[in-house]
């Protein structure tokens, strides 16, 4: 009888818990630290909305949602992502389907793959710069090769094509997998019973992919709904977006509480998001592999002519994030971009002199929280997975909410939380260090579930067979194999601690600050050269650790392992 | 190293099942593997089988009951404490490590110096005909190769016992067959104590010393192969090993050694089984399919009956036929050199009197 099947029951499992004071010591220090670092500040934020005088009241969301301007901004919001969820999801099924049911050859695939990966690892404004590069009033597309004058880059339809270009490889990395799952043998099998390809794709291929779309499509919808970034550059005056009005309210009006109600706000969708995609997306999926896997087969789902117009579309597609990519690069490398086309090296001597705390500050919170991120996935997800213990689904479930939420309520969540005693931690590094680890460690988390649902409880047995006790065990058989999640967890750690802005945006100081940041604060002096030097900075830093946490992956190449690429889609 | 026994007194396990609640797996099982012996526990799934190999090995506690392996009482002792050899169905290799380190790990574990670890693994690996796959991984091996390594694994550290769980289900027909005889040329060789599961009748009767047919968590019969099938005590057990056909009867006479019965309305002289039997009692008998021949031409006053399905096996050929209602399996050897029959054939029927045993329930 499988091992999966037995239950202890609740006296028996706190007894057990009793007995293993390791198990015990880290289980009340992780609870420890995710009450300190996501359910107070999150009741904090609680309390902030909802207390007026001392009391309870709805006074403060109702007078918010009263504001025509406000709730407008919410409108704004949910529009944008309902349409960056619409458009990623078609534009990353495109790709997806053609990667894996085009028959590309290895050197198209990889190079698809490489030209997706661009927006995954880069700083939040990278696309915004591109695009009033290209588009803006002096844009490179817009007013030298259009001739078009006055034309207004701020908006909604920019914004849009902004995020989209930004998020759709997450859907892409989704879809990806789920096609790549369904067995080709099933479409040969509709084929077999006289269906032609348009139909097979209609009603076998398309329908299997359904939860995957729905999924992809909460997904972006969470993205966009979080983002920060792109309203902040692209959406203007006329378009104002929650996360956007929220950090004004903090930072324009010193208003925390009509901040903190703002981010409130903002939680709702981004809550109903997260529920139906755990308890209703999560469970349509469906299971194509039954058994023994099936013959290979030689996919045959798109015609001749299909492959190369699904080819064509993704190349354009491809070619056009490189030219964003190219354009940065050269607008990073000339004294002016738009007026004076001289190049020079002097807004990298900018960022290397002024700029140079901001560098240092980011690489030590990156390099400090990858470690600690790390050690905390694994051990998080080592404990929910192989443990019992009472209270470890509960953990398993709040280890996920500072991930789950957008940035911005995190933020300002810690701002409110650390900002008076008994913990004060405002202007430390300690705060951002702490925000990422358990904004990002999630990721490593699910990396460790997924890697010790695979390995079989039966590998554990045999080393116990061979005469190896618990100790033993865990160090020669189950450490190795977990640790390309502890790589995986590393990685996004350090990758978001370069490039994330959302949360941490609340949480710099003079003594500690962020390149994201100084990207932001020169793209509002107008000094684009240096914002396009520093983010191709971060590219290139964030491109180096990626390819040298690829070659640990692979040198610890275990089956189940997840390729970099997914780690960060995820 | 000199072969112990295992024993097992009165043991039972229950498990909580998330639907079925209580299921109790195995059911005061006693059992005394002797040293050397190759014992198999054969059953349908879900019998207790595994979980009573898994208790041997020290993977599951009893409920009640003890564990005795040598006459040292393991019931309270880990796994990693027994000192025993397993084979898991899915061979569970450590995916990270060669092929030289999976044997190795024992060892490893062990402390011993590297230059015996090297002789040991070596010397197991050409015992296996894996040599040269020292530095291959698990994953670069086919399922026979995978197997030899957990083979290889297991015997390695000179465990007292050696515990196979179904360890050839995953491979196909040709190499279990190959791979069984393997596994008993082995165990032979190294005289170990074996006890191995399976639900493979076949693969159970070519292996083992004895086999112990287990149903819903108890031990029905342990016998050799021959006497399972020749005189299985239940019908479980006859059903389970072999074929058989299920036949009413009538009994008619009862002498001290014999006893004459009716079959369709036909006597037959058989031998006395330990059933007390009555003058006109109705029984139940079972006779094997190859134990019935068929024949074209039908003598005056012989049992008779219709083809309704034939089975061409190469060695052998499968027949159903209808006789007043019931349906009898037939079995013929060599069907070259013995009568074929077509479908709707009328054939004569000769049930052979000394293979027609009364079921005893």
């Amino acid at each position: 009888m499988p091992a999966s099947t037995v239950k202890l029951n609740p006296s028996d499992r706190f007894q057990k818990l009793l007995k293993d004071p390791v198990l015990l010591f880290c289980v009340i220090l992780l609870w420890c630290f995710l009450f300190l670092f996501i359910l107070l500040p999150l009741a904090q934020l609680f309390i902030k909305t909802f207390e007026e005088g001392g009391h309870f009241s709805f006074k403060n969301v109702i007078s918010t949602l009263g504001d025509p301007n406000q709730r407008q901004a919410l409108w704004n919001s949910l529009i944008l992502g309902s349409l960056v969820g619409l458009c990623g999801t078609v534009l990353g099924f495109l790709f997806a389907f053609t990667a894996v049911r085009a028959n590309l050859s290895k050197a198209w695939a990889l190079f698809l793959d490489a030209a997706i990966i661009l927006p995954l690892i880069s700083p939040p404004f990278t696309t915004a710069i591109a695009m009033i590069f290209s588009f803006g009033p002096r844009g490179l597309i817009t007013y030298d090769l259009l001739g078009i004058k006055g034309f207004t880059i701020y908006g909604l339809h920019s914004t849009l094509f902004s995020e989209t270009i930004t998020f759709f490889p997450i859907a892409y990395l989704t879809l990806k997998a789920i096609i790549a799952g369904i067995d080709p043998n099933v479409e040969d099998m509709a084929f077999s019973l006289g269906s032609s390809r348009w139909r097979v794709f209609r009603t076998v291929t398309l329908p299997l992919t359904v939860p995957g779309l729905a999924n992809s499509f909460l997904l972006l919808f969470a993205a966009s709904l979080a983002d920060f970034a792109t309203p902040l550059i692209l959406a203007g005056n006329s378009f104002p977006v929650l996360p956007t009005q929220a950090y004004l309210q903090i930072t324009g009006l010193f208003d925390l509480k009509g901040g903190a109600v703002l981010s409130f706000v903002l939680l709702a969708p981004a809550f109903l998001v997260f529920v139906l995609q755990r308890y209703w997306v999560s469970r349509k999926y469906y299971v194509t592999i039954t058994g023994k896997a099936g013959a290979k087969t030689q996919i045959k789902s798109v015609p001749f002519w299909a492959r190369y117009l699904l080819l064509g579309l993704c190349l354009f597609i491809s070619a056009f994030i490189l030219y964003f990519y190219v354009l940065l690069f050269y607008a990073s490398i000339v004294r002016a971009f738009g007026a004076n086309f001289q190049l020079t090296w002097i807004h990298y001597r900018v960022i290397f002199t002024e700029g140079l705390k901001a560098i240092r500050d980011t690489l030590v919170i990156a390099g400090v929280g990858m470690p600690i991120g790390g050690i905390y996935a694994v051990t998080l997800g080592y404990l929910v997975s192989k443990k019992t213990f009472p209270s470890r689904q509960a953990m398993e479930i709040v280890s996920m909410i500072n991930y789950s939420l957008p940035g911005t309520i995190v933020g300002i969540a810690y701002l409110l939380f650390f900002n008076d005693p008994p913990i004060m931690l405002t202007g430390t590094a300690i705060i951002i260090i702490a925000c990422y680890v358990f904004r990002y460690g999630p990721t490593g988390i699910r990396t460790t579930v997924a890697i010790l649902q695979q390995i079989d409880p039966s590998i554990e047995e045999a080393s116990f067979s061979l005469g190896a006790g618990s100790g033993t065990t865990f160090r020669r058989i189950t450490m190795p194999l977990i640790l390309p999640a502890f790589f995986a967890g590393l990685g996004v750690v350090f990758i978001r601690s370069m490039t994330a802005i959302s949360a941490t945006i609340f949480l710099i100081s003079i003594n500690w600050t962020l390149i994201t940041v100084r990207i932001l604060e020169k793209m509002t002096e107008l000094e684009l050269g240096v914002a396009a030097a520093f983010s191709i900075l971060v590219v290139v830093i964030v491109f180096i650790v990626i390819t040298a946490i690829s070659l640990f992956l692979r040198l610890f190449r275990q089956p189940g392992a997840p390729e970099m690429a997914n780690i960060l889609g995820g | 190293m000199k072969a112990v026994s295992i024993r097992l007194e009165n043991v039972s396990k229950t498990f909580i099942h998330r639907i079925k609640g209580k299921v109790s797996a195995v059911d005061q099982v006693s059992l005394q593997v002797e040293p050397g012996e190759f014992l198999t526990l054969l059953g349908p799934s879900g019998c207790g089988k595994t979980t009573t190999l898994r208790m041997i090995a020290g993977f599951e506690r009893p409920d009640r009951g003890r564990v005795f392996i040598g006459d040292e009482d393991v019931t309270d002792l880990m796994a990693n404490q027994r000192n025993i050899g397993f084979v898991f169905q899915n061979y569970a290799l450590f995916p990270h490590l060669s092929v030289f380190e999976n044997v190795a790990y024992g060892l490893r574990v062990k402390g011993m110096q590297r230059a015996e670890i090297e002789k040991a693994v070596n010397d197991v690996l050409a015992l296996v005909g894996l040599k040269g796959y020292e530095h291959q991984f698990p994953h670069q091996l086919s399922g026979g190769e995978q197997q030899r390594v957990a083979l290889a694994r297991a015997v390695v550290i000179q465990p007292r016992v050696l515990l196979f769980d179904e360890p050839l289900s995953n491979l196909d027909a040709k190499l279990r067959v190959y791979m069984r005889s393997e596994i008993r040329r082995l165990q032979k060789t190294l005289s170990i104590t074996t006890v191995y599961v399976t639900h493979d009748q076949e693969e159970a009767m070519a292996v083992s010393d004895h086999i112990a047919v287990m149903n819903v968590g108890k031990i029905t019969q342990i016998g050799t192969a021959e006497e399972l099938y020749t005189e299985p005590e239940t019908t479980f057990v006859a059903q389970f090993i072999g074929k058989i056909n299920i036949l009413p009867a009538e009994v008619r006479e009862v002498t001290d050694l014999q006893v004459t019965v009716s079959i369709f309305n036909r006597d037959f002289r058989i031998s006395k089984s330990a059933v007390p039997l009555a003058l006109g009692q109705n029984i139940k008998i079972f006779i094997r399919p190859e134990s019935i021949e068929l024949t074209k031409g039908i003598k005056e006053g012989q049992l008779k009956g219709l083809i309704v399905e034939k089975t061409f096996l190469g060695e052998k050929a499968d027949y159903q036929v209808e006789v007043d209602g019931h349906s009898l399996n037939a079995t013929s050897y060599d069907p070259f050199l013995h009568e074929t029959f077509a479908l709707n054939q009328e054939v004569g029927i000769i049930l052979n009197e000394q293979a027609i045993q009364i079921l005893k329930e």
